[in-house]
């Protein structure tokens, strides 16, 4: 490889239109790799004000115009990253997906009904396989119209395009995967009704490098997917830095932040559970919980059948300055998950100073050795930690200094070159 | 005539349960008694009871010219006296052949000269009334926990009567020297023997270790080295962990056939003799280079500083609460509340949190815990609890 690398990027969530980590995580990516290689992005949705320089994106909300069948975004000032903003999408529960509707892809002859599959606040929704098969269409037409020298595709519903160009054009293929289905269902992944896992197994079986986000996402593919493990090359996600600041807390109640989807995947029960082992002994302490899910009801139901309803906080989706202003209160982060790939807003947590406990079965635990983990159904132990930390100074301090350490080893840029580093081991 | 001192720290902490936030103010009983015992039984007889055996036996073959001395912790003897009296015997015996010191130290094994002279004298002494009551022998040279030194020692050990004080062979603290002679503090009319590091880590850490370049080490060769002494070289302190015999070093190494052949090897060269600290105390020149350090100084690790113990964030804190406590619990004087507070001051306890170490493999075999957070949160934990009992004394 001597000239930079051509690479066709396939990707979903991408900013302003933000669910989870996904899309900051490509973004942060693909920003960062645009120093070493070309990239093509496509992606469901672009957005004017979020553009990438040497990064050229096309978005399928802009499908048929410029003329011709391609895809392409107007090249608009770059924006800072700052400025993007989360939008709440209306279900805010992309995984697991809900199918059984329309799967048949839009005809590509009709530009205006692409356009129109794309262009709403929703990334997923009930038509997310009509979206999925459509995208895999479009992009296959885009493949054929580019010149690329490897494909790298991020997540399942990026895969069935992915796959299909390798096929047709015989360019060595490269997933990165972020989530797996087994982490967001756990075992009804395997279901015979569900499909994402066999497009994920088979993705990850024609891959010629798969990317997971950690080694645990690795160890889990291997172990749920039967894939050998010479086709991992984990790479880490990391975060810009960025200036965090801390409001003072004038309610003299302790805050542990709950920040995410409210979804069996997250372990939303395990915080209650730990809330109330904690409560039953130190009861100045709010759990604030940020964020919705197909959970949320049965949450509300059980801290109020826990008699612990008065000191829970249901706030919602919020925001990202939100989510920083609480960040900047927050005492505690508590991340239970019971199976998370990474869990990049522990990070975030981390770079606002906020000390953080997470489950071990979390792919941020490998970079965030200063956190405290437990395993995700250990709820006594994540209450005496929690404890701990609302209580005694020193572990506070040691935590929040040590882990400063550990995020200025983190950079996307050292993502990018582990990246690069796969493209080369491809020989392309 | 190099005096060659073959000194052994034996010492067990009182290790803690786990102790979670939920028994604060319901469970006082913080140690995990089962697991002391367990450790101690399998200690006993990997190690102290075979390698007191070896050494009895060496003793009697060469009739007074093998000489031995031993640092027992308080918290170590009670446990003997407790679970394994035939510890206690077999020490016993040793101390019987005329050719075994004993050593003083603080009782708990703990950092309290860094705190607390009263708290200090207090462990001193009831560590020679155990010496004395169990071995029937009175200690004459001090040795503070993990050679912890400084010059500020100095005024409370002359005043508790010790005349000799065994410490790291820091450079630094000898005035760039070697340190094969005895020392003097320079105040107090007090000696320092000064470990030899290089020659005790051959032993405590490289014996074992196949990438050694040195390695198998034989007790012949051993010898030879040790006896390349120049002629004003008149001590050679090998200072090491007991429990380097047959625990931290399995018999399978050759530790033990190791330990039994040295004193024949080394009775073979004339320049060398085995002789008592108190002996090689006296048996030092006249005019004597001094040893000093105004800063805290010990054995440990590279920076031979107290970098394993008192260095994070964790261990100040937990070290600062801990001792906070004296002044109350003085007023109150109850015997059980003081012995209590003493075993939690076994620097074990600080050693188990340090985030510095926590990677290094040396520190970690001896550490219990997963993390030096686990450390500290359960003795935080235990030390809360302690302190309701306190308030309620």
């Amino acid at each position: 490889m001597t000239s930079k690398p051509k690479v066709l990027m396939l990707g979903w969530e991408f900013p302003p239109v933000l669910t989870g980590g996904l899309g900051t995580a490509c973004y942060g990516l693909a920003k960062a790799l645009s120093k070493y290689a070309e990239i093509e992005l496509l992606i469901p949705q672009a957005d004017k004000d979020t553009q990438l320089e040497n990064v050229h994106i096309r978005g399928m909300n802009f499908f048929g115009i410029n003329g011709g069948q391609t895809v392409e975004v107007p090249m608009q000032p770059l924006e800072e990253f700052a400025k993007v903003r989360k939008i709440p999408a209306p279900s805010l529960n992309p995984y697991p997906v809900g199918i059984g509707f329309e799967k048949e892809a839009v005809a590509l002859k009709s530009p205006e009904a692409i356009r129109a599959l794309y262009s709403g606040s929703e990334p997923y929704g009930p038509n997310i396989m009509q979206k999925v098969a459509t995208y895999a269409e479009v992009a296959v037409r885009m493949a054929l119209e580019t010149e690329f020298d490897v494909i790298h595709a991020h997540d399942w519903i990026t895969f069935p395009a992915a796959v299909r160009i390798k096929e047709i054009t015989g360019k060595p293929l490269v997933i990165h995967i972020h989530s797996l289905e087994t982490d967001r269902v756990g075992e009804l992944a395997k279901g015979d009704w569900n499909r994402v896992y066999e497009v994920e197994k088979k993705a990850m079986e024609k891959a010629d490098r798969i990317i997971p986000v950690s080694r645990y996402t690795q160890d889990c593919a291997i172990k749920n997917y039967g894939i050998s493990e010479e086709k991992f090359y984990p790479v880490h996600n990391a975060i810009d830095p960025e200036e965090s600041f801390r409001l003072p807390n004038k309610s003299g109640e302790k805050l542990v932040l709950f920040l995410g989807r409210v979804t069996f995947q997250k372990g939303p029960e395990f915080m209650v559970e730990t809330a109330w082992k904690l409560l039953q002994v130190y009861p100045d302490v709010i759990f604030f919980v940020a964020g919705v899910g197909d959970m949320l009801e049965k949450l509300k139901a059980l801290v109020l059948e826990r008699k612990i309803d008065h000191k829970f906080v249901f706030a919602g989706f919020l925001s990202q300055s939100n989510v920083k202003k609480v960040l900047a209160q927050a005492d505690v982060y508590f991340m239970p998950s019971v199976s998370e790939p990474f869990g990049l807003s522990a990070l975030e947590a981390a770079g606002f100073d906020v000390p953080c406990v997470i489950s071990r079965q979390s792919g941020v635990a490998e970079v965030l050795p200063n956190a405290l983990n437990a395993n995700f159904w250990d709820t006594g132990k994540f209450a005496n930690y929690i404890y701990g930390l609302l209580n005694y100074s020193g572990i506070r301090e040691e935590m929040v200094e040590r882990t400063k350490q550990d995020l200025s080893r983190l950079s996307w840029d050292d993502a990018a070159k582990d990246v690069m580093e796969v493209y080369r081991s491809l020989e392309i | 005539m190099t005096d060659v001192c073959l000194i052994f720290q034996v010492h067990q902490p009182y290790r803690l349960k786990e102790y979670g936030f939920d028994l604060i103010g319901k469970d006082h009983a913080y140690e995990d008694s089962a697991r002391n015992i367990s450790l101690l039984n399998r200690i006993a007889d990997l190690c102290y009871i075979p390698t007191n055996k070896i050494l009895l036996d060496a003793i009697e073959k060469h009739k007074g010219k093998f000489r031995i001395a031993f640092s027992i912790s308080g918290t170590a003897l009670e446990q003997f006296y407790r679970y394994r009296p035939d510890v206690i015997e077999s020490f016993r015996k040793l101390s019987q052949t005329g050719c075994v010191e004993f050593l003083a130290e603080t009782y708990y094994h703990s950092l309290a000269s860094l705190y607390s002279e009263a708290e200090f004298r207090r462990q001193v002494v009831k560590h020679e009334r155990a010496i004395q009551n169990l071995l029937e022998v009175r200690p004459t040279v001090f040795r503070n926990t993990e050679l912890i030194y400084s010059d500020k020692l100095l005024p409370v050990i002359s005043d508790l009567g010790y005349k000799t004080i065994l410490a790291e062979g820091k450079s630094q603290n000898m005035g760039g020297l070697s340190p094969n002679r005895v020392f003097t503090a320079g105040t107090e009319n007090i000696n320092i023997l000064t470990r030899n590091f290089g020659f005790s880590d051959d032993i405590a850490f490289r014996f074992a270790d196949s990438s050694w370049n040195e390695f198998p080490l034989s007790a012949k060769k051993y010898a030879n080295w040790l006896s390349k002494r120049e002629e004003d070289e008149h001590s050679l302190v090998l200072y090491m962990d007991y429990e380097t015999f047959g625990e931290h070093r399995k018999q399978e190494t050759g530790i033990m056939d190791f330990l039994g052949a040295l004193p024949d090897e080394i009775v073979t060269h004339e320049n060398l003799q085995f002789s008592l600290p108190s002996d090689a105390a006296n048996n030092g020149p006249e005019i004597k280079p001094v040893y000093s350090s105004k800063e805290w100084t010990s054995w440990a690790d590279e920076d031979k500083d107290l970098g394993a113990w008192q260095y994070d964030h964790m261990q100040k804190d937990a070290l600062k609460n801990l001792y906070a406590c004296e002044l109350s619990l003085y007023k109150i004087g109850r015997p059980d509340l003081l012995d209590t507070w003493g075993r939690l001051q076994t620097s074990d306890h600080f050693y188990y949190m340090s985030t510095r170490f926590w990677q290094d493999p040396v520190h970690r075999i001896f550490n219990p815990y997963n993390s030096p957070y686990d450390a500290y949160l359960n003795f935080m934990n235990a030390l809360s609890d302690f302190k309701g009992l306190i308030m309620k004394a």
